[in-house]
């Protein structure tokens, strides 16, 4: 069994919201486990906000493309978009997880996340677009 | 997303429902924020009823106990579902807040 979930979004964080919502709905379609959902849920979300913030690009004025394609023993997300090239896997300051509150520093957190949830992550720049992959595996 | 406050003694309870992303959590924190008085002594999140936080979220969270911990004021969460427990062990932040399985553990403690 395979089921493909395709979204494009204009580039606001106010969109975020409804991919999560159609990521889920493709979920429970799929029998997803609860720690799936999460993992896929949050992954794309932060890779997604990343695009918006940082991409470069005035909110609205360019599109993200997703794409969620769920089997029997994976779920394969790809999210492309045209901003300013930017690895996230590679250039995203690393986190200090061991710093005391007073030192820890705000943010950096989203790609540990996706890291740390997914099973597999990739990045490549294609005709001037940016091409994040992550795999995440059933069992 | 909804922040509900209850205050017992000095010690404020906030209990957050639903979920908390990067298109909600400058709201977020305003309720968060805005319920905790200058009176208090601790404060306990309650997220029992979250069912969702991603990293905006938690650097919300990691802010108010920056804010609270200049004030010398406690702060703990307690009731957390096992998928957002993990996201804080992943964050390191169950190493920096206390984490409590309940309420009354965490009043137990405050108090």
């Amino acid at each position: 069994m395979s089921a493909t979930l395709q979204l494009r979004v204009p580039n606001r964080i106010e969109e975020l919201p409804g991919v999560s919502e159609a990521v889920e709905a493709l979920g429970q379609e799929e029998r997803w486990a609860q720690d799936v959902t999460y993992a896929i849920v949050l992954s794309l979300e932060e890779v997604a906000t990343n695009v918006v913030r940082h991409g470069g690009g005035e909110p609205g004025s360019s599109e993200i493309e997703i794409e969620v394609t769920s089997s029997d023993d994976e779920v394969r997300v790809e999210v492309r978009d045209d901003g300013r090239a930017f690895d996230p896997f590679h250039e995203a300051p690393e986190p200090d997880l061991d710093a005391a509150v007073e030192e820890r520093q705000i943010g950096g957190l989203g790609v540990h996340f996706v890291k740390v949830l997914m099973d597999e992550t990739s990045y490549s720049r294609e005709g001037g677009r940016n091409h994040v992959t992550m795999v995440k595996r059933r069992s | 997303m909804n922040v509900q406050v209850e205050n017992h003694d000095k010690v404020l309870v906030a209990k957050v429902e639903g979920r908390v992303d990067s298109s909600n959590s400058q709201d977020f924190e305003r309720q968060l924020q805005g319920a905790i008085g200058e009176d208090v002594k601790a404060v306990v999140i309650d997220l029992g009823q979250l069912a969702y936080i991603s990293s905006a979220g938690l650097r919300v969270v990691l802010l108010v106990a920056k804010t609270l911990g200049q004030r010398n004021v406690s702060i703990s969460l307690c009731a957390l579902s096992d998928p957002v427990q993990s996201v804080f062990e992943i964050s390191g932040f169950n190493r920096i807040i206390q984490i409590y399985d309940s309420q009354a553990d965490a009043l137990a403690a405050a108090g």
